[in-house]
């Protein structure tokens, strides 16, 4: 693969992303699945990159799913997107810095919308007002969070404990990187590096010295497909969809997996326990899987972040290998413990799938 | 051009979904849906293209629009600058306002995606959270996963979560005044409608069926069938 | 009266168009930006229907040019052209002004980039090469030494790379990139006999004589398969093959082939050396890009501008055919203003 032809592409999409001053919303799914990865992202642009970042407590779901799986009419998204936008206007704030992937293709769309139907714009804001009496200034500014720690990749590189090298032969560790669906293959203009060979985390791992793998299921969706996971009768699809993932990047020998979307971080993660207790076939000669990650969690790694206070412990695949390639001192034994030391019980083994 | 197709373009979805279709094929080609479902979202923007009325209300009551997993990827590739999914949407919601998605098994999941997903945004405030991913439910989720569902708070606490309980912070409880605020844009902008719509139209489903459907919740017969039932003609 | 006749561009067109101006009393000039004439027609080696031979073709377009006639004037990229006192003035980027009573642009085509078509990968998987660069290795008689055993055995043809695509900023078609494609898919039949070749499209243009006949020879005496399926994506396997989606529209699957090399038809964009001189000139463009004539049907060859001509595929898509009998339409036309002109 020549570097040269993916870096004229990268700079084709370059993407207005702010500098400070952010107001951020949460991801239910972030939270849920990665509730470590929201903390380490605050804690690193507060404590590493001194930045203003916003938190009101009264923001809520996006409904993303909810527009998504077609339970909730468009209208009634763009109003809740609105009552955020009135959020973030009250607090003084014109950047808007979501957390999900699919929060900031539901904003991207509805500004989008807004764009080409005013009319629409000016509905939501009637809306808004007869429900909550509240107003809203548009964003100036609407990035993912993704973004943020993308367009501070260097400066973090410069503080950085680790890097994404394994220690026993001091070459780049071989990375799959898979960004979300709804990132970029709505609006390209709208991911840093566009829709075919977005930028964003294969940036971050070449500035923290791994090495990115291009296979061909690369631009693949993960499966999430929303309903299709959400209703036990579908699942199939969902797994289908990152086996067919899984069965590309297996000849590559990746070492772990990074994603921006917490949905797909943890649709990689569990499809290859799932596959791994059906068939018995894993995708690294190891046998315990490769390992998932979220872009939070490879950057708190090379910050030198505990990965079990970072919530990595809540992997069904495990870690450890991957902190030992990269030479990461952590305890073994805090790993299942409370935040007090104490004992909380420890998940069961699986039959086939190695931890 | 009939009374369906004219309904359809209603739908600001359909006006930026589709704007006309020459067949190529590279949405097909690159649908997650259509490698493993019986589904080719190049047929569904032809069909609706046609503005045949009958074929369109074929489309409505099958499963066939169920199919899409809404991940967009036919919109980067369209070279007439089409999103077949977005189209999805649109006779998706078209389809449940007409209360056609009860005729087929796929589009009776969306009872159940209205009582845990609708309830929890009203209720909650979230979409997602923990305590709806049963690993009775998730057997797929692993066995970490029932541990830390298993011992919530403790898992919570030790990643800096403010789990359930006032001000910033992940999984915060979120305030009654701010749901009230949730569930009266759900009222104004027709969404509380909507939902309304989808529970009557699965609740005479249930009746035709002989199973309970009960005034809420997942627990009842009617939501573990379409909940679970795949005939595995899908394919 | 003898008057100056400029040409700007010395490829097939403005080579004809060169030699029917040759037997009037007029001076020609012909202004070419390499240092050579020829434009595309150098770069190609065998050409639609018939497989004539290009090289042949250019030989005799270029027969007079040895006697110094018409004269032509290498390494001359034009930047401005002005409307003075009836004439039009010809501004060089050397610097050099030519005053001419009439001018003929016939600057031709660029060849769609096929960069631009991200999904593509050209310029970053090897294997994916163009018409263009196949058309060199036809010439060359070998290809890419890196392949393995030094030659493709699967070869995709992807038809309407950067026509008939919004995204690609270029809604119109191209004209001859299905011919070529069949007539290519022929040729790597006849290099390689043990190659098997896929041409993935949308419509067959089969617009012109022998065209419908060459497609189907090239079914049935080459075995060239035909997919009715525009090219989605492709990616790269771990040794360098190709991993190409579409889907067969026909049977309505999608379908995954691996290939060793895949060749992009590229689409004709106006010449956007062109672009300095339509701007000066306040030359209008259609809705493709291309140079606008006066009028489609009845004044093809000339513009809005007096003294202005058009000539081969700066209009529009042209074979090489079709731009030779429009260079003579052209000449006709300019002799024709000229003399009107005078008796005025």
């Amino acid at each position: 693969m020549e570097q040269a032809g993916k870096k004229r592409i990268w700079g084709e999409y370059q993407k207005d992303i702010a500098e400070d001053h952010y107001f951020y919303v949460r991801s239910c799914i972030r939270q849920t699945f990665f509730p470590g990865s929201e903390t380490t992202f605050l804690r690193i642009l507060r404590d590493e990159l001194f930045k203003d970042v916003f938190e009101d407590a009264r923001h809520t779901t996006c409904t993303g799913i909810g527009y998504h799986t077609d339970i909730v009419p468009f209208e009634t998204t763009m109003t809740i997107a609105a009552r955020h936008f009135a959020l973030m206007t009250e607090a003084g704030y014109v950047n808007f810095v979501p957390s999900c992937v699919t929060s900031f293709g539901i904003y991207t769309e509805i500004l989008d919308t807004w764009k080409h139907f005013p009319e629409m714009e000016a509905k939501a804001r009637d809306f808004l007002w007869t429900a909550t009496r509240r107003e809203f200034k548009v964003p100036e500014n609407l990035s993912h969070t993704s973004d943020i720690i993308y367009k501070f990749r260097n400066q973090l590189a410069a503080s950085s404990k680790h890097h994404l090298i394994d220690k026993n032969d001091g070459k780049p560790l071989k990375v799959v990187e898979h960004i979300g669906c709804h990132y970029a293959k709505m609006f390209p203009k709208c991911g840093i590096g566009g829709a075919e060979f977005p930028a964003v985390l294969s940036g971050m791992v070449e500035a923290w010295g791994g090495e990115v793998i291009d296979y061909p299921e690369r631009r693949h969706c993960c499966g999430f497909g929303f309903r299709q996971y959400l209703i036990r009768a579908n699942r199939g699809y969902s797994m289908s969809n990152s086996k067919k993932k899984f069965e590309s990047m297996q000849p590559y020998q990746p070492d772990f997996i990074v994603a921006n979307c917490p949905g797909c971080a943890m649709f990689l993660d569990r499809w290859q326990y799932t596959i791994a207790e059906m068939e018995g076939t894993t995708y690294n000669e190891s046998g315990k899987g490769i390992p998932v990650l979220t872009y939070e969690e490879m950057a708190g790694l090379v910050l030198g972040y505990d990965p079990w206070v970072m919530g990595m412990q809540m992997h069904q695949i495990s870690v450890e290998p991957l902190l030992d390639k990269i030479g990461i001192i952590y305890d073994k034994k805090d790993k299942y413990l409370g935040s007090k030391g104490q004992y909380i019980g420890v998940p069961q083994q699986p039959l086939f799938l190695l931890q | 051009m009939g009374r369906l197709h004219e309904r359809l373009c209603e739908d600001l979805r359909c006006l930026e979904g589709l704007n006309s279709c020459m067949n190529c094929g590279v949405c097909t080609a690159i649908c997650p849906s259509a490698e493993f479902y019986h589904y080719d979202p190049r047929i569904i923007c032809d069909t609706v293209q046609s503005t045949d009325d009958e074929l369109i209300e074929q489309l409505l009551k099958s499963d066939t629009i169920w199919y899409c997993g809404e991940c967009m990827s036919c919109k980067t590739r369209c070279p007439r600058g089409n999103t077949p999914g977005l189209l999805i949407m649109a006779l998706r919601k078209l389809s449940q306002e007409l209360g056609y998605f009860t005729d087929s098994e796929k589009g009776r999941q969306q009872f159940a995606i209205r009582r845990v997903i609708g309830d929890s945004i009203l209720t909650t405030g979230y979409c997602m959270r923990p305590m709806l991913v049963n690993p009775q439910n998730h057997p797929e989720q692993g066995p970490v996963w029932e541990w830390v569902y298993n011992n919530l708070t403790e898992v919570m606490d030790k990643v800096g979560a403010n789990y359930m309980k006032d001000g910033p912070g992940v999984l915060r409880q979120i305030a009654p005044a701010v749901l009230a605020e949730i569930n009266e844009i759900f009222k104004v902008t027709g969404g509380q409608d909507f939902f309304q719509c989808i529970e009557k139209f699965s609740l005479d489903k249930a009746n035709e069926m002989g199973l309970i459907a009960g005034e809420r919740g997942s627990d009842n017969a009617y939501f573990s069938e379409v909940y679970t039932k795949n005939s595995g003609n899908h394919h | 009266m003898n008057k100056t006749i400029v040409i700007v561009g010395g490829g097939p067109a403005g080579l004809e168009a060169a030699a029917a101006l040759g037997s009037s009393p007029h001076h020609v000039l012909i202004l070419e930006k390499e240092h050579e004439t020829g434009g595309k027609l150098k770069n190609w080696h065998h050409l639609f229907p018939n497989f004539a031979d290009a090289f042949e073709i250019l030989k005799s377009l270029e027969k007079t040019l040895p006697l110094n006639n018409p004269e032509v004037k290498y390494d001359s990229n034009v930047c401005k052209i002005e409307q003075m006192d009836g004439k039009l003035l010809v501004l060089l980027n050397k610097g050099e002004k030519i005053n001419a009573d009439a001018v003929l642009l016939a600057t031709g085509f660029d060849l769609f980039d096929a960069h631009k078509k991200e999904e593509y990968g050209y310029g970053i998987y090897k294997n994916v090469v163009t018409s263009f660069e196949l058309e060199e290795m036809f010439k060359i008689g070998s290809f890419p030494d890196h392949l393995k055993d030094g030659m493709p055995k699967k070869i995709a043809m992807v038809h309407c790379v950067g026509s008939r695509d919004k995204k690609a900023g270029n809604l119109h078609c191209s004209k001859l990139c299905c011919i070529t494609g069949v007539k290519q898919a022929i040729e790597l039949r006849k290099h390689l006999p043990n190659s098997s070749v896929y041409n993935f499209y949308m419509d067959l243009r089969m617009y012109g004589q022998h065209f419908e006949e060459l497609y189907q020879e090239a079914q049935e005496d080459y075995g060239i398969t035909f997919i009715r399926g525009r090219v989605s994506e492709i990616a790269e396997n771990s040794e360098g093959s190709l991993q190409v989606k579409a889907e067969d529209t026909l049977s309505g699957r999608p379908m995954k082939m691996v290939f060793d090399m895949v060749v992009l038809l590229l689409g004709m964009t106006p010449a956007s050396s062109t672009t300095p001189i339509s701007v000066s000139l306040g030359l209008p463009r259609t809705n493709a890009g291309f140079l606008s004539p006066l009028h489609q049907h009845i004044a093809a060859n000339e513009t809005c501008i007096p003294g202005l001509f058009l000539a081969g595929t700066c209009r529009e898509p042209l074979s090489l055919q079709e731009s030779i009998t429009d260079a003579r339409a052209a000449a006709f036309k300019i002799i024709e203003w000229l003399k009107l002109k005078d008796n005025n």
